[in-house]
């Protein structure tokens, strides 16, 4: 067989998952029973009902439409083009072809016999899991499901994106004793765990006759080895030492011995003079000076904003803090775990700026600061789904007044919202453009005058009403008086419930951006069949499910859970029946949140709108998949609530 | 017979060539659909272009079978040289292998590889010329396969039958150029088994321009 030809073979499958996850092994003999087949433009694959043939097809050039009639007229349902794998039927069990596959443009093929493949189906489970994710093209009868796409997307990350390294390569500085404290061998226990408490640490390492690390013992040690076991503090400390101990040169740079220590789950790494433990002790790490010294630990960043006042290190500490979500998000972690954590650094500074405020207005006004009020995040902030430093939209609600202070406690607010939004700007923050924040005098009101807005937006529930409800609706308490927030929420209910109709204006509103049909090249693919060059993640993923999950909880009156995917958790808890559409949904929305925090960060920008061409193969299917939910819960809320009788 | 055969030194026929010759007692049927045929496209890097004086140094092929390049047919061999000719491993950086094949071994192997097919080449005449000259000493004085030149059938597919040779740059029916024109990225050039394949795909791509113009069976394609 020809080598040159295999390889050839091979170099293009290498760049399409799933080939990309075979070992050069396995690509290898896949290369080898690969057939190249060229169609022209208008003839047809397969159709619809054909048997499955023993191959399944990639496509090499040219572009290929999955295709079904509809009542008399060919929709398409899926568009291929280079590196797309479709036509897995026969892999899939060997079930007729679902949709017809017609070739747009003249399309040259590679079919990859089943055979062949069936084995590394078995054997290699990131091959599996591609399929099982529905990433290839029309594999719209396997319902997607979300959670292999998950679990996909945590196999299928590119190892080159993985930054955990350089992220402490850059402020790699490490700063640890060197002054060690030690003990010789046959020292007592009770010496050493005296020297310990005088120096004040956690461990200390036994040292031989010339100085050289034979073991160490830590507090755990002490705990475990001495105390539990009741052995006598009088025993040699030998008998309690780990032995023999990991060392490592010196010189080493930080992320080696990091690494060091991450293998080998060590709380301690001893440094000595030529790495081994044949030479003299020269210092001794610690986690907790790793812990340190990557400075952007969630909790380490909370400790340093409770410590200042200072606006400018608020601004660094904040910055800090996008590096550690850029470091989460491609490290997969739990897209929960770090909304909250972020959420947390957010509102942390709004509470500093607050009382920054406070310090310098209350003297001013002694009877306005002792009005309960509370400070309340909005919109994507409000359902802490906030990542990046997006717009600001906040509010400020104030419990009544006297006729007589009205005035003055509304100036006392007014002014100390302007002084918040002050120091939020600095922080970094942008201004939302159509002033949703607490120092426009309108959303900075006492309680009553909140609850004749959503008087006013129930009962007439115009387009601007309906706007104003999705912001304002998501509001979350971050300072003061929670009661005030939980109030709110009460007469919300109450509105509604003297008019249900609001909810079918709401449902409509939340119908309003269909999501796409998925990608062809480099345009979005509309359901209409039109093509755009760029896709607005917000409009057409995010926010129809941020609407429909806060629609949902309204109408189920359930208060409190703000989080667009903590809602569809309760929803599909509240709706057993319903359970999987909601966990699908809510899982679609994570995915569009880490992918638009990706790049955002990526681009510098918001991470709203994403080209095409940025996007993998599989960031595409992924995508596409996602939109499934969407489509779906749409349908659910059409029908629900009625909204074909409202006039669009 | 011409007289002059009498001084000419006879070579014995192998079995190979035995077997081989007997494949074309039957001929391929007029009407066969031109997705129904099988081709051996093949390609040859020699040390020059005198047919006379330069051999054979490697030898590519892959096979189409009924519509198909099939990966698992392809071949690729170094032909075992006693001539070393400089200028050729300029053009071609083929030096002497260790795997390189005696010339024996090869021919046993290629007239089974060869078969029936339809032999297909860019600037068909060369290569056959010179794997004639190979096989020559085994017993086979001409190779019996039908012949489909690609650039032939490109200036039939482009310019019709029959057309004037005069007005055709025969630089465009290079098969860079083709490549290039037939949206084949262009690899490997210049090794056989990369020659063979780049042809095999121009092939492919030319037997379905060739259908929309009316070549639709073997008789159509070999111009019966």
């Amino acid at each position: 067989m020809s080598n040159v030809i295999v390889n050839r073979v091979k170099e293009f499958l290498f760049r399409y998952p799933p080939f990309s996850f075979l070992s050069d092994e396995l690509l290898e003999s896949v290369a080898k029973e690969v057939e190249l087949m060229y169609f022209s433009r208008e003839e047809y694959i397969f159709r619809k009902g054909n048997p499955a043939n023993p191959h399944f097809f990639v496509l090499k050039e040219g572009s290929v439409y999955l295709t079904e009639e509809d009542s008399g007229k060919m929709v398409v349902k899926d568009y291929c083009d280079e590196g797309d794998v479709f036509g897995v039927m026969a892999l899939l069990g060997n079930r007729p072809y679902v949709l017809n596959a017609y070739a747009a443009e003249d399309s040259l093929l590679y079919a990859v016999p089943v055979d062949i493949f069936n084995k590394i189906l078995k054997e290699n489970s990131e091959v599996s899991l591609y399929f099982a994710a529905g990433f290839a093209a029309g594999q719209v009868v396997v319902r997607t499901d979300l959670s292999q796409s998950q679990k996909a997307r945590k196999l299928f990350r590119d190892a080159n994106s993985d930054h955990g390294l350089s992220l402490f390569l850059e402020n790699g500085k490490v700063n640890f004793p060197t002054d060690v404290v030690s003990c010789q061998q046959g020292a007592k226990i009770s010496e050493a765990a005296r020297m310990m408490h005088e120096k004040d640490v956690g461990s200390i390492v036994v040292l031989d006759v010339q100085e050289h690390p034979v073991g160490i013992i830590t507090d755990k040690d002490l705990r475990n080895r001495v105390v539990a076991t009741g052995l006598s503090v009088d025993a040699k400390v030998e008998e309690i030492m780990t032995s023999p101990v990991m060392t490592m040169h010196h010189k080493s740079n930080f992320p080696s011995l990091y690494l060091m220590m991450i293998k080998h789950h060590l709380h301690h790494l001893v440094l000595t003079e030529d790495g081994t433990d044949q030479s003299k002790i020269t210092g001794i790490l610690s986690d907790h000076d790793v812990f340190l010294s990557q400075g952007n630990s969630p909790a380490v960043l909370i400790h340093a904003l409770m410590n200042t006042w200072d606006v400018e290190e608020m601004k660094v500490i904040r910055d800090r803090a996008e590096n550690l979500l850029a470091y989460y998000l491609e490290n997969e972690v739990a897209i929960d775990f770090i909304a909250n954590i972020i959420s947390e650094v957010n509102d942390v500074i709004i509470r500093r700026a607050i009382l920054l405020a406070k310090k310098k207005l209350d003297p001013s006004y002694p009877k306005a600061a002792k009005v309960p009020f509370c400070f309340l995040s909005l919109g994507s902030e409000g359902r802490q789904e906030q990542l990046l430093r997006t717009d600001l939209d906040n509010a400020l609600v104030y419990e009544d007044v006297e006729e007589a202070e009205r005035e003055n406690t509304k100036a006392y607010f007014q002014q100390l919202s302007d002084e918040v939004i002050k120091v939020l700007l600095a922080c970094g923050f942008h201004p939302c453009p159509s002033k949703v924040m607490a120092n426009n005098s309108a959303w900075c009101n006492s309680l009553s005058i909140w609850e004749s807005y959503f008087n006013e937006w129930v009962n007439l529930p115009d387009e601007e009403s309906l706007i104003k409800a999705t912001i304002f609706f998501d509001f979350r308490p971050v300072f003061g008086n929670k009661e005030l927030a939980e109030a709110m929420t009460r007469h919300i209910f109450k509105a509604i419930d003297k008019r249900e109709v609001f909810m079918s204006f709401l449902a409509n509103n939340a119908l309003l951006n269909p999501p796409p049909l998925g990608f062809f090249r480099n345009f979005i693919v509309e359901k209409s069949g039109e093509h755009k060059d760029q896709f607005d993640i917000k409009l057409r993923a995010m926010l129809p499910l941020a609407d429909a999950a806060r629609l949902l909880i309204l109408s189920h009156r359930h208060m409190g859970v703000n989080n667009t995917f903590k809602r569809f958790e309760v929803l599909a808890e509240l709706e057993p029946q319903n359970a999987e559409l909601f966990r699908e949904a809510g899982k679609a929305y994570e995915i569009f949140l880490r992918l638009r925090a990706l790049e955002g960060i990526g681009s510098d920008s918001s991470g709203r709108y994403i080209s095409p061409n940025s996007l993998g193969k599989l960031q595409r299917r992924m995508l596409k998949n996602a939109f499934s939910p969407i489509r779906q819960i749409q349908e659910m809320l059409a029908l629900r609530f009625q909204t074909d009788f409202i006039d669009r | 017979m011409s007289w002059l055969d009498i001084f000419r030194k006879k070579a014995n026929k192998i079995p190979e060539v035995e077997h081989y010759e007997s494949l074309f007692e039957v001929d391929h049927a007029k009407n066969t659909a031109l997705k129904e045929l099988s081709f051996v496209v093949l390609d040859t890097e020699t040390t020059g272009l005198d047919v006379k004086k330069d051999h054979v140094l490697a030898f590519g092929g892959v096979k189409i079978i009924k519509g198909r390049i099939k990966v698992d047919t392809s071949m690729e061999s170094l032909l075992f040289s006693t001539k070393q000719n400089v200028s050729s491993i300029k053009i071609h950086e083929i030096i002497q292998s260790n795997d390189a094949m005696p010339i024996d071994d090869f021919v046993k192997e290629l007239l089974p590889y060869l078969g029936k097919h339809i032999m297909v080449a860019h600037h068909a005449g060369f290569d056959l010329a010179m794997l004639e000259k190979l096989v020559k000493p085994y017993g086979l004085r001409k190779i019996l396969n039908p012949i489909v030149d690609t650039g032939d059938l490109a200036i039939r597919i482009e310019h019709g039958v029959p057309y004037d040779p005069n007005r055709i740059n025969l630089e465009n029916y290079s098969l860079d150029a083709l490549c290039e024109r037939y949206n084949i990225p262009i690899h490997d050039r210049h090794t056989a088994a990369g020659d063979a394949f780049l042809t095999a795909q121009l092939l492919l791509k030319l037997l379905k321009e060739a259908e929309k113009r009316g070549i639709k069976t073997y008789g159509d394609l070999m111009r019966y």
